[in-house]
């Protein structure tokens, strides 16, 4: 099976509170893999590990996203690729995925795209669905489980996690498909991993590479414009600690939770 | 005297039994050498004095189970003089009219007689406990990996050994009472006397027979078995000292080596097979007596978990005598420690408490073990207990395990002081280095602001990290992800010696820290002075900086010594003073001081599930406390707290943990 695996380097948002607005977290700030991603990674390589073949990683970001690229390859992917370009600044999630869906079509022969369900920062939702609209692909999204999946005869059957409950799906490959958490629990890299990794050579592609115009990614092809970004107010939050021995206070938490109609 | 022939023989068997000896040795001598490094046989002088110390006093075992140490130092001691003994035997057959002369001969005599009674005395004991007794403390609960042929080599491997001692020294014995009677008895000789009394009227030639029957049964059977020592626990004799001797030296009990991450050539890090161990621990196996000393002690085993140091040993053992050939010849050994050695569970259950450390009395290390697996499990196959994962994320990304993204200052906001940073007082005398418990876990807070109120009462010109302050790394390195634990040391090391922490006193009231920071960090160039907070309270009291409070009594207070403070880096009785200068009544639990009991926390088990047993660790250390009939039971470190309290909101008992600083602190002056 050739898996690609759509990853972005996003801020640590868990960080917010160290004095910073968003704006600048946005800029600087320490960087991590998208949380979802780490899931889309360990799906790909979990499906490798049972019928062979691939996992390629592809990310769109600036330049030092390939650190990024080289945690999931430290965690076992066999390629990664950047696309990075000064061209792409501003991209709003279209603009984001005409570029992606080139960089898949010219990896080629794929049989399945493995992508978050959403990003910690951007959280459009819709980068992988816009992916698969571009590629004419299968979509997927809000996988939880791969009920039954046969690369010969090309076909696909998965479990969405709803709102309201889950849903199984079958499709035909190639498929771009979204995962939740609930999917698996992504590996730790081990240090051999980590070494190996570091020694992997990540091409990075630029807008001409992939056969666009300027004018399709990047701020000059997106609808959407960010003109300011804030961080949530923060919510004055009141802690209580129950005492009494386990039994006593998780009755009391039970009776508190009824009490306020959360249960 | 032997006849011609008989010496003749002599020579001939000593000679077989060289050849044999030295076969067998060298067989022993090239596993060991499969091993990683190298034994450390520097420093020579030094470390012969070790070995002889642990020789003479038998690596201090009447610590524990007195009644059979007793015994076996009768043993002991009856056969280092045996080695005398049959030097003197062989002479006297060999060179006509040969003897230690005048009143030195007579004491001899009178040694070799008294020590070949305690020697028969103690073996005896030993046969009983293990073959009619049974035991409890020899046997292994079979939740425990064990080797398919230890639980009956163990039986065959001590009945060979008691055996053997029983027939060398019983028939040197008899054979000194048939010569007693040839030469009509010797005051100096009591017991042989006794022996001879009833062969005094047999006829001189079979008085002569006796003697000559009874000389070859006790040299032969030496000659027989010594090239045998390899093969059985009773090598411990000398391979004990000799471990003794060779271990590497280390600024503390429990100091882990490092990694030398640069090193691109390395391939292996960590233990996976046998022969990733270190020489040292290779010649682990070879000394161990099968004693279970270390089970006894360790907090895993006797709370129920799959975790027995010294099944690891005998596993080790048995396994290296299956393949010793294949070993001795350097064939690659395949086998994975996890698969036969300990089991993962085992494995993970490990509080690195060092007690087994502290215990073995031949110098064995199987914590040493379990860490070089933890690292190959980590750094290697990436495999360990899930929720581990967030700890170690935490740790990357927001350098503290608790994955927590506060400020590290907000456990400041109550006091009514000001607590300096580095940068507000940089001419600070002592760093108070806070930790992530001080600074994240609500019960450690209250820890870190009472050092911080004694410290301030007492006019310390002191300050903290703030924000640059990060976790040690403690965590990490306990839990075998040690190239995370690298980067955070060298990381920290910066930090640290940029504030110029490397000129003055660092004052942590976490024993891990202190341990880490205070011992480890030396591997990497960081050489620092930490104290434990109790250390310097107790200083400043008896300086005479503080004022407390005589009328406002401490009640009965016993000490719980946390495994990192006391036996890992030898601190007792600081905490013990503070204590009584702050006007407690000490108690102690059965379990004190270097034998104290983990409460559960360490060895990273804070940030996993207990392994599945049949006690929860903290609650037995806690009963152990609450039996003292103290009304309170302080502790002197974050963990230690947690794991207490929990153990005593669990009891729903009406005693209190606390940490020594805050007792101190209510007792200051107002
Ligand atoms: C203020 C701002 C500035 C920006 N500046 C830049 C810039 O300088 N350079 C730049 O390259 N982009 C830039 N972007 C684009 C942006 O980072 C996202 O790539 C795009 O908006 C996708 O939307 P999302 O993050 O909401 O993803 P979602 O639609 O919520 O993400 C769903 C999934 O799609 C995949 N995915 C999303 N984005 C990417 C990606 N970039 N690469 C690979 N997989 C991805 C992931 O698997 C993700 O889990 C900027 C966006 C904003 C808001
Ligand atoms: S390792 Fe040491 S304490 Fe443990 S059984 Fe062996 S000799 Fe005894
Ligand atoms: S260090 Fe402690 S917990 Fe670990 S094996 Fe030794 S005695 Fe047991």
């Amino acid at each position: 099976m050739k898996i690609i695996v759509l990853i972005k380097q996003v801020p640590d948002t868990a960080q917010l509170s160290a004095n910073m607005n968003g704006l600048q977290l946005m800029a600087s700030g320490p960087r991590i893999i998208n949380p979802w991603d780490e899931y889309a990674i360990e799906e790909g390589l979990k499906l490798r590990e049972a019928h062979g073949g691939s996992v390629t990683l592809l990310c769109l970001g600036t330049p030092d996203a390939v650190e990024t690229l080289k945690r999931g390859l430290a965690m076992g992917a066999d390629e990664a690729v950047l696309i990075s370009d000064p061209q792409l600044a501003g991209g709003d999630s279209l603009a984001t995925a005409r570029a992606l869906a080139a960089a898949i079509e010219k990896i080629g022969a794929y049989d399945l795209v493995i992508a978050g369900r959403s990003s910690i920062d951007g959280g459009n939702f819709a980068t992988a669905v816009q992916v698969a609209a571009l590629l004419a692909a299968a979509q997927l999204s809000y996988v939880a489980a791969i009920k039954a999946i046969d690369p010969a005869a090309k076909t696909i059957t998965v479990e969405r996690l709803m709102e309201a409950g889950r849903e199984t799906v079958s499709s035909k490959l190639p498929a771009v498909m979204t995962v939740v958490k609930e999917i698996n629990e992504p590996r730790y890299p081990s240090f051999m991993q980590i070494r190996k990794a570091a020694k992997k050579d990540v091409p990075v592609w630029s807008v001409a590479d992939l056969g666009l115009d300027a004018g399709q990614v990047g701020a000059a092809g997106s609808q959407v414009k960010w003109s300011q970004i804030d961080l949530p107010p923060t919510r004055e939050a009141q802690v209580e600690i129950l005492e009494g021995t386990a039994e006593e206070s998780a009755k009391a938490l039970v009776d508190r939770l009824l009490a306020e109609k959360i249960i | 005297m032997l006849s011609l022939v008989e010496k003749i023989l002599f020579v001939i068997a000593v000679g077989v039994s060289l050849y044999y000896t030295q076969v067998t040795f060298s067989k022993m001598i090239t596993v060991v050498q499969r091993g990683q490094g190298q034994l450390n046989l520097d420093h020579l002088p030094p470390r012969l004095w070790t070995a002889l110390r642990a020789l003479v006093n038998q690596g201090g075992i009447i610590r524990h189970r007195p009644v059979t140490s007793l015994f076996h130092y009768f043993i002991a001691w009856g056969f280092i003089y045996y080695v005398l003994v049959n030097a003197v035997d062989v002479l006297e057959a060999f060179i006509p009219g040969f003897h230690i002369p005048g009143m030195l001969g007579n004491l001899y005599r009178l040694l070799a007689d008294l020590l070949t009674v305690a020697v028969l005395i103690g073996m005896t004991y030993f046969l009983v406990r293990r073959f009619l007794v049974n035991s409890a403390v020899l046997t292994i609960r079979d939740n425990v990996t064990l080797h398919p042929k230890a639980a009956a080599g163990m039986r065959t491997d001590s009945l060979l050994v008691g055996g053997f001692i029983w027939g060398h020294v019983g028939f040197r014995f008899l054979g000194t009472a048939f010569l007693v009677a040839l030469h009509g008895g010797d005051p100096w000789q009591p017991f042989a006397s006794l022996l001879a009394a009833p062969l005094d009227g047999l006829p001189e030639t079979a008085q002569l027979i006796g003697w000559h029957t009874s000389w070859w049964l006790a040299i032969g059977l030496i000659l027989a078995f010594v090239p045998y020592f390899p093969y059985t626990k009773h090598a411990h004799l000398f391979v004990g000292p000799f471990n003794f001797m060779t271990r590497p030296p280390r600024r503390a009990l429990g100091a882990l080596d490092p990694i030398n991450f640069e090193d691109e050539s390395i391939e292996q890090f960590g233990a996976t097979t046998l022969t990733d161990l270190s020489q040292t621990q290779l010649v682990d196996p070879f000394a161990c007596i099968m004693c279970s000393r270390c089970q006894e002690v360790c907090p895993a085993y006797t709370t129920g978990k799959p975790l027995s140091p010294s099944a690891l040993e005998i596993n080790k053992r048995y396994h290296i005598w299956d393949q010793m050939a294949a070993l001795a010849g350097g064939e690659a050994d395949e086998s994975p420690l996890l698969e036969w050695a300990i089991s993962p569970s085992a494995v993970w259950a490990c509080t690195t408490c060092g007690a087994c450390l502290d215990v073995c009395p031949v110098g064995n290390k199987p914590m040493f073990d379990i860490m070089d697996i933890r690292r190959s499990q980590v750094l290697m196959a990436s495999e360990f207990p899930a929720e581990l994962k967030g700890a170690f994320t935490g740790l990357e990304r927001n350098g503290n395990p608790w994955q927590m993204t506060d400020d590290r200052l907000a456990w400041t906001k109550p006091l009514d002081f000001a607590v300096p940073t580095v940068e507000e007082n940089p001419d600070f005398e002592v760093l108070f280095w806070v930790g992530c418990a001080g600074a994240f876990d609500p019960g450690a807070q209250e820890i870190a602001r009472a050092t911080a109120t004694v410290l301030h009462a007492a006019g310390v010109n002191f300050a903290v990290l703030g924000n640059d302050e990060t976790c040690t790394g403690d965590t990490a390195r306990r839990a075998g992800n040690e190239y995370l634990f690298y980067e955070m040391a060298l990381g920290n090391i910066e930090t640290l010696n940029a504030v110029g922490a490397d000129q003055k006193k660092i004052v942590a009231s976490c024993p891990h820290c202190l341990h880490t920071i205070g011992t480890e960090y030396a591997d990497y160039g960081g050489h620092y002075t930490v104290l434990h907070h109790t250390q310097l309270i107790s200083e400043l009291i008896g300086a005479g900086r503080l004022k407390l409070n005589g009328s406002n009594q401490l009640e009965k207070v016993a000490f719980h010594d946390p495994c990192y403070l006391g036996r890992h880096n030898g601190v007792y009785d600081a905490p013990r003073l503070t204590l009584a200068q702050a006007g407690a009544t000490l108690l102690e639990m059965d379990r004190n001081r270097s034998d104290s009991f983990c409460c559960g926390a360490g060895g990273a088990q804070m940030w996993k599930e207990e392994e599945h047993g049949s006690a929860a660790v903290n609650e037995t250390r806690f009963a152990e406390g609450r039996a003292t009939g103290a009304d309170v039971l302080a502790v002197g470190c974050p963990f230690c707290a947690r794991m207490m309290t929990d153990a005593n909101t669990n009891a729903g008992s009406p005693m209190v943990v606390q940490d020594v600083a805050q007792l101190v602190a209510a007792a200051l002056q107002k």
